[in-house]
């Protein structure tokens, strides 16, 4: 009875208006802020979505970072290309070399490929002369051609830890891709200068079209030892998301810089009201009221200022946006934002403004409790 | 009457304004101020000087996804005025599980516009197969070492590459965020083939040459192609170069020259956003949260309503006592804006430095320009001075 008494007493103070008012300006700013942070998400996670990644993806070994230095089980390759939904297996042994010709040497990378052919084709590539076929052919990258002066039809000799071969550059391709600065060279001329036949450095394949990608890249994983690692190369979704990251991280900071001024606010709310409500607090306390119940009866105040005030600034902020973003579009027609808040936001603004409501009110509250009638100016 | 030399306002609630104070301050320097870094670090991203030039493709959305011929690259250098053009292929890419930006360049002509320091490790060459430089920033954010072999996903196509860290840079620009590759490298991430690139900057003297200028050449560039003419290897004789040079197609249409600061700057006034706005916009938090320095002062006046009745009572007029407590809050109220200040560069810093102050995995730069302190400042004085002259004092 006392405590309902108290809390319509103290809500009753004209000021009761105005602390709504000051937290839910503050809540506003938080509200409208994510509400437009949630647009331009959204634009870019649609943006990312409307491209759809071929889906190539890679096999490395876990144990190195350096494509050069991963080393895999040669029968992987069988046991995906045995898989229904999987096309275009490409085993390939990279390997760094010193190619020699007849103005120089320089270390390069060299790619040992089962059919160079089919290799090339996969990436689209244009060639200046033939494939190579055979262990004693191989192809030069445009880059690596220029870069080098080599020509079709020049002779070239490749070294590794002291194993030399000695292959003629039957054709120069372009692909467009990293290969353009390599040598490409069939299987068993880098499984010689490697000294193995065992192992590939890298196995590059391509989910078939209409698979579910999630379901058959599982299926793939459990088929696949320990020690290696499955990457998708086209991570469109995943750099977007990232992006959104970024702008969330800072709103994050950001917000505690605005709670804090909510916390703040609060304690000077409570303050005000101990300070204008010392005589009904004191006469509370005349007709029996125990010390507890003063600290409740502010608690109580600050939360339902909070309650009520992060409410109308939810409202405020999102409605504020939409009605900002309407008005741009009017002047600035190739403008369209259009701000939302998802619930869970609302919900977490809502609990967030009450709990720093709660941090700032509670050294007025305590000192509120030992207020007593004798030392009021009744 | 004098009451300056009264000490009526008890110092602990005078304390508890300066922190309301502190924080509406610090909320309204902290928005600003990365407000208007993401503003200048977004508009300088390509340079900031007028005579720095952008030839761009109008079509594209954003900065990065454009495509221009390279090869105009050769005939803007050719022209009087012109002292670098340096062609880019800006990638953006996914390293080390990070979103981040490789740029395709050609050394020697980028070297010309942004100065590059090495950190450890040597200078790019564009004939470097298989390596490329990282800015600063980038290396302490991926913990990337010199001689690191990185793996590079592409992001607008799916292609992947392994580059050989080279070494680490220092520019004071936007490009310690980013990899700098050759040019055939980003080229490769973009998606593009030899002829096209991202964008082309260019150096100029801008006596001798302007943006416009640049624009006729390439309009008569454009205008002498054969219509036959689709994508071919040049005929005309050319130094050896590492990279094919191919004679595009295109029209003058859909190529821009501007300032790369206008370049920009356009972008982001198409959404509304001039630094103008963003300052009105950093203004509105500050007035919104100056509820609570109006609340902070009413407060104030509340627990000094018996020292204010003592002093009407033997004579203090309203004005004289208002203006009494404006003289003595003002200056309480310049410092706890100044501590405010202080406090949200103090913040920004080691946001900064923790790595959360990015957006487009470019750190946002610091701006502490004179037109934030000085609304700092003024909005501070306006509540102030507004809650205090129009109280009742009763």
């Amino acid at each position: 009875m006392a405590f309902a008494t108290g809390y319509i007493m103290l809500l009753r103070k004209r000021g009761a208006v105005s602390s709504i008012i000051a937290i839910a300006l503050l809540v506003a700013i938080i509200a409208s802020t994510n509400a437009i942070v949630n647009y331009l998400n959204l634009q870019s996670e649609t943006l990312a979505g409307l491209v759809n990644p071929r889906g190539t993806y890679l096999i490395l070994s876990s144990n190195f970072t350096a494509i050069t230095d991963s080393r895999l089980p040669a029968d992987l390759t069988a046991k995906l290309s045995n898989l229904g939904y999987v096309k275009n297996v490409l085993p390939q042994k990279v390997l760094t070399a010193n190619l020699t010709t007849n103005y120089g040497s320089r270390t390069v990378q060299i790619i040992g490929i089962e059919d160079v052919g089919f290799f090339l084709k996969t990436k689209g590539a244009y060639i200046n002369g033939t494939t190579a076929k055979n262990w004693t052919e191989a192809n030069a990258g445009e880059i690596l051609a220029r870069a080098l002066s080599i020509s079709p039809g020049d002779d070239i000799t490749l070294t590794v830890d002291g194993t030399h071969v000695k292959v003629r550059v039957v054709g120069v391709f372009r692909s467009q891709t990293q290969s353009d600065a390599k040598l490409l060279v069939p299987m068993e001329i880098a499984d010689k200068l490697a000294g193995n036949n065992a192992t590939v450095s890298i196995i590059e394949f391509y989910l078939k079209e209409g698979v579910d990608s999630r379901d058959a890249l599982d299926k793939i994983m459990q088929r696949l030892p320990e020690n290696v690692r499955l990457v998708q190369t086209q991570q469109l979704r995943e750099f977007a998301r990232q992006m959104n990251a970024q702008t969330l991280a800072f709103l994050n900071v950001w917000s505690v810089a605005v709670y804090a001024v909510v916390a703040a606010a609060s304690y000077v709310i409570a303050t005000r009201l101990v300070t204008e409500s010392r005589y009904e607090l004191a006469m509370l306390k005349a007709l029996g009221a125990k010390k507890r119940l003063t600290f409740t009866l502010i608690l109580a105040y600050a939360i339902t200022i909070a309650l009520l005030a992060s409410i109308l600034g939810i409202a405020l902020g999102t409605a504020g946006t939409q009605t900002a973003s309407t008005l741009l579009r009017w002047v600035l027609p190739s403008v369209d934002v259009t701000p939302f808040l998802e619930a869970y936001q609302a919900l977490q603004i809502f609990l967030l403004t009450l709990t720093s409501s709660i941090i700032g009110c509670i050294y007025p509250a305590l000192k509120s409790a030992p207020i007593r009638y004798v030392e009021q100016p009744l | 009457m004098r009451f300056l030399g009264f000490r009526y306002l008890r110092r602990q609630h005078i304390l508890t304004l300066i922190i309301v104070i502190t924080l509406s301050s610090m909320l309204f320097s902290v928005t600003a101020l990365s407000l208007l870094g993401f503003y200048r670090g977004f508009t300088t991203y390509l340079g900031e000087g007028e005579d720095i030039v952008a030839v761009y493709d109008r079509k594209s959305r954003t900065p990065f996804t454009g495509l221009v011929p390279s090869y105009l690259a050769e005939k803007i250098s050719a022209l009087n005025g012109v002292l670098a053009s340096s062609p880019e292929a800006i990638a953006p890419s996914i390293v080390k599980g990070e979103s981040t930006f490789l740029r395709g360049i050609i050394p020697e002509e980028f070297a010309k516009l942004n100065q590059v320091t090495m950190v450890e490790g040597d200078l790019l060459e564009l004939d470097d197969l298989n390596s490329a430089i990282v800015g600063r920033n980038i290396a302490e954010r991926l913990r990337i070492n010199l001689n690191d072999k990185l793996l590079v996903l592409g992001i607008l196509t799916d292609r992947y590459l392994e580059l050989e860290v080279k070494g680490i840079f220092v520019s004071h620009s936007p490009m310690d965020d980013e990899i700098l590759a050759p040019l055939y490298v980003g080229q490769w991430l973009r998606g593009a083939d030899y002829g096209h690139v991202t964008l082309i900057r260019s150096k100029i003297d801008r006596d001798t040459i302007t943006p416009s200028r640049i624009f006729e050449e390439i309009v008569k560039e454009a205008s002498e192609q054969s219509p036959s003419l689709g994508s071919t290897p040049s005929q005309e004789p050319q130094p050896p170069s590492i990279t094919p040079r191919i004679v595009i197609r295109f029209r003058a249409e859909n190529i821009g020259v501007e300032e790369a600061y206008n370049f920009m700057k356009n972008y982001v006034d198409r959404y509304g956003l001039t630094r103008e706005s963003l300052l009105i916009l950093s203004a509105m938090v500050f007035l919104f949260s100056g509820t609570s320095i109006a609340t902070a002062l009413k407060t104030l006046m509340v627990q000094h309503k018996g020292e204010i009745s003592v002093l009407r009572a033997i004579g203090a007029s309203k004005r004289l006592l208002k203006k009494d407590i404006l003289a003595k809050l003002m200056p309480w109220s310049i410092v706890a804006a100044s501590i405010g200040f202080t406090l949200a560069l103090a913040i920004l810093t080691v946001i900064q430095g923790g790595g959360y102050m990015q957006v487009l995995s470019h750190t946002v730069p610091l701006l502490i320009g004179p037109f934030v302190i000085a609304i700092n400042f003024a909005i501070v004085s306006l509540i102030v001075s507004a809650v205090i002259l129009r109280s009742d004092l009763e």
